[in-house]
């Protein structure tokens, strides 16, 4: 297996807070690799080290098989979590301008830059000012920047935050086509489902400590599997259902983790009569049971 | 790779700049103003009427004698103006015949076709006449006595410039105010009008047309001007313009005072001796030692120090305006970040201070440039009023003297923006800005204070020790260079600068670092010091809340 990035015994301390501690990985050349973790677990910090923006107080980082990271500045590209443009540019002058930070000529970054805009139907906006942007279409400016001089390795930060369904839907299709282009992609969220439809790997930290990393596949089936019910009604009621080691109600999905010698057919039994079943699966845990199982239920809801 | 991306940097911060108001706006007000400011003025005094005045003379004598050379200083003005539209063939239809004819036959006494050398003998002659006249009569007696014919120097031209003399004075005295004004400004011919009043008219009459506005002042002249200033007024609505008055008042004081010289027998040449003043010619010890005359290069060497000190002044502020507006936008844009991702911090800032830099630079470039085609327009314009030194050639006619005011120029500016930039990474907001800014105006300040006692001793205790703190030395290098300061002390100052701009690049570079990327409440004085002082990568203490 070709490794992208490598993270050997990586900390990083601010003051007496340590944001990172002790963390290593290693992100295998051409797969789709999830950050996750609550709010200030790390994630951001973890990029910033990777993109040499912020350096490590102890241990080693090796960037496509390079232990010095500004070498390989150009061969990334970065989204970071903070995002924004300048307003007064017009969005292929801004996409031009980051690709020849990059170090590409200004004749193949023009073109690359209307290129990019007209295939993802960005094309209008090519001569409009990115004031006149809408966040979503600022956003997917901003990660077509990423792309600009074919990086090796894309790294976004919370790709999908503040996006529509609809451009949610988008983004998804640009990370994919990424990947389809061979590219290593690595991108932080705390929404689950995101990191579930996507991910190959996937990397969980909580305060600064690895919780979980590996394949998403092999992580999910670590797990108990559960029943997993859509319902209309009253949730309440759910509470009273007996056999029950674990529930999580979101309104309209509810997941049930069942004790041991409790069979799906006791439960199916129980809630026939109080909501109107729409369907009952039996499946591997969600990512979002898993997360909230490895940080022992105490996410940090905090604004940022 | 690396100086092409601080090229990118600057370039597009400089293509930004260019496309903003305020960047226009500062470009074209300031030449604007200046334009103003020399058109305004002259506009003013050419929409003022004339301001009407009447004299009521006791002495019976005096107002005759003022009338006859209430206007002559006029004449010199007006002489050079016929004589430059007959040169042009311009607007001869303004002037009667007999002037132009007379105007004619003198300029071909002049025997020169170049306009300036016209305008010169003009002078010559007038100043010529003057003294003839006050000495003619002195002359002749001093001559008899000797028994010597009377010196006669040019005589031919001097009496063709005599007749025109008198016909232009003839034309000019009868001509009205309203159709003065098309000859020029500051003429006392259209500024003043005398009104002519009946025999007879009291003052009460007068304070009458004094409020019904149809007079601006009038005179009264006593007794016997002669003896004293006894019964002598001046009486208007308006004391705080005092133009008419003392225009009036030096004529009159002219006369009584030739008259007073007559009454007690000086001979008029012995009084005009006597009235001579002691003239200082200003010199200077050259390189030789010895002493040589003021040349132009030298006026320019004066004015230019404290003009350079003020630009390098005006760039420093204006720049800092632009350079903290624009890290702070980045940074509230969230746009660093990304850059961070492809530009090392340092390669950010360096981009920023050029392009920045860059801008000022060119709106300095252009108010410079249209100053120096202004004064080239302004004497055409204004028909040969304001006619400023040809200082352009002063100033190049001296390449070290240039230099060094270029480096000393481009040195402090460049020492300031790193701070500037320095500071304003670590805030969030302009106000945060400003108050962090505080120490850095109030330093920019002692420069200005201390202009005047530096160029007055370019070399004293001051203006040496001002020249070795780093933070005043390229002003007060530049104020000093009509001293000039010695060789070493430009070496020296020369290192200091070097020294300290660098410095001053490697501390902003590890401010800037650390404080883009922090939010929050701007850090302490002294916290920012410690980050200067910790190896980079490490972050002491950070207030970023995550």
């Amino acid at each position: 297996m070709e490794v992208a990035l490598a993270l050997d015994h990586v900390t990083k301390r601010f003051g007496q807070h340590v944001a990172v501690n002790d963390l290593s990985l290693a992100i295998p050349k051409g797969s789709i690799y999830g950050f996750l973790g609550p709010n200030g677990a790390g994630k951001t910090t973890t990029i910033r080290m990777v993109m040499s923006i912020i350096l490590p107080d102890e241990g080693k980082i090796s960037v496509l098989g390079q232990n010095n990271p500004e070498s390989v500045k150009d061969r990334l590209g970065y989204l970071p979590e903070e995002k924004g443009l300048y307003k007064k540019m017009m969005a292929a002058e801004i996409l031009t301008y980051f690709g020849r930070l990059k170090g590409i000529s200004a004749s193949v970054a023009k073109k690359k830059s209307t290129d990019l805009l007209e295939r993802y139907g960005l094309g209008e906006w090519t001569k409009k000012r990115c004031e006149a942007l809408s966040k979503g279409m600022g956003q997917k400016v901003q990660i077509l920047g990423t792309l600009m001089h074919d990086p090796e390795l894309v790294i976004l930060d919370e790709p999908f935050s503040g996006l529509d369904p609809v451009n949610v839907e988008l983004v998804r299709n640009l990370i994919l086509d990424m990947k389809r282009e061979g590219r290593t992609v690595i991108f932080s969220t705390h929404v689950m489902e995101q990191a579930e439809q996507l991910c190959d790997f996937i990397f969980l930290i909580h305060k600064g400590n690895k919780v979980i990393d590996g394949p998403l596949s092999e992580v999910k089936s670590r797990g108990d599997h559960g029943v997993l019910v859509d319902y209309d009604g009253d949730g309440s009621v759910l509470r009273s259902v007996t056999g029950v080691k674990r529930l999580n109600d979101a309104g309209k999905t509810a997941e049930f983790f069942l004790e041991d010698g409790v069979e799906p057919q006791d439960i199916l039994r129980q809630l026939v009569d109080k909501v109107t079943i729409r369907r009952f699966d039996l499946r591997e845990p969600s990512l979002h049971e898993i997360f909230v199982r490895a940080v022992g239920g105490e996410v940090d809801e905090s604004p940022k | 790779m690396t100086n092409n991306k601080i090229y990118l940097v600057a370039r597009r911060e400089y293509v930004e700049n260019l496309r903003t108001k305020a960047f226009w706006i500062g470009i074209i007000s300031v030449p604007i103003i200046l334009a103003l400011s020399m058109i305004v003025p002259i506009w003013l005094t050419e929409q003022k009427d004339a301001r009407k005045y009447a004299v009521i003379d006791h002495s019976n004598w005096l107002m005759t004698e003022i009338e006859e050379q209430a206007f002559e200083p006029d004449l010199e003005k007006i002489m050079v103006q016929i004589t430059n539209d007959l040169y042009k063939k311009e607007n001869l239809d303004r002037y009667p015949e007999d002037v132009l004819a007379t105007a004619e036959d003198y300029k071909k006494k002049l025997g020169t076709d170049d306009p300036e050398e016209a305008e010169k003998k003009i002078r010559d002659n007038i100043q010529a006449l003057s003294k003839q006249k006050n000495e003619s009569e002195a002359k002749a007696q001093q001559a008899i006595e000797k028994g010597e014919a009377p010196e006669k120097i040019d005589q031919y031209v001097l009496d063709q410039f005599d007749a025109f003399h008198k016909i232009m004075f003839a034309w000019w005295k009868t001509l009205e105010p309203e159709e003065a004004k098309k000859f020029g400004s500051g003429l006392k011919k259209s500024q003043f009008e005398p009104i002519e009043i009946k025999e007879g008219t009291t003052e009460e009459d007068l304070n009458a047309m004094l409020d019904e506005d149809k007079l601006f002042a009038y005179f009264v002249i006593g007794e016997d001007p002669i003896k004293g200033s006894d019964g002598c007024h001046y009486i208007s609505n308006n004391l705080t313009d005092n133009d008419l008055s003392n225009w009036f008042g030096n004529i009159a004081t002219r006369i009584v005072q030739k008259k007073r010289i007559e009454n007690e027998s000086i001979a008029p040449h012995i009084a005009s001796k006597i009235r001579e003043r002691l003239k200082f010619e200003g010199k200077k010890v050259g390189k030789s030692g010895k002493t040589e005359e003021v040349k132009a290069a030298d006026t320019g060497r004066q004015w230019a120090p404290p003009a350079f000190v003020y630009l390098l002044w005006i760039a420093v502020f204006t720049s800092a305006q632009m350079l903290l507006t624009n890290t702070i936008e980045e940074k509230s844009n969230r746009i660093i970040e990304v850059l961070l991702s492809s530009v090392s911090p340092f390669q950010l800032m360096t981009g920023k201070i050029f392009g920045i830099g860059a801008t000022g630079l060119t709106i300095i470039t252009f108010w410079v440039l249209s100053f120096l085609g202004g004064i080239k327009i302004a004497p055409v314009v204004s028909g040969g009023i304001v006619s400023p030194p040809d200082f352009m050639a002063q100033i190049a006619g001296d390449p070290f003297f240039l230099a060094s005011f270029l480096f000393y120029f481009l040195g402090g500016f460049l020492m300031y923006a790193a701070i500037l930039v320095g500071f304003g990474s670590v805030c969030n907001s302009l106000k945060e800005a400003q108050n962090l800014m505080q120490p850095v105006f109030i330093l920019l300040i002692v420069p200005l204070l201390a202009m005047i006692p530096i160029t007055q001793d370019p070399n004293g205790t001051l203006a040496k020790f001002l020249s070795y703190v780093p933070f005043f030395t390229p002003f007060v290098m530049m104020n000093r260079a009509a001293g000039p300061p010695e060789v070493w002390e430009y070496v020296v100052t020369t290192l200091l600068i070097i020294g300290f701009t660098g410095f001053s690049f490697w501390a902003a570079a590890k401010v800037f670092r650390i404080g883009i990327l922090m939010t929050g409440k701007p850090p302490k004085i002294k916290e920012i010091i410690r980050w200067i002082r910790a190896p980079i990568g490490t972050v002491p203490e950070v207030t970023d809340g995550k």
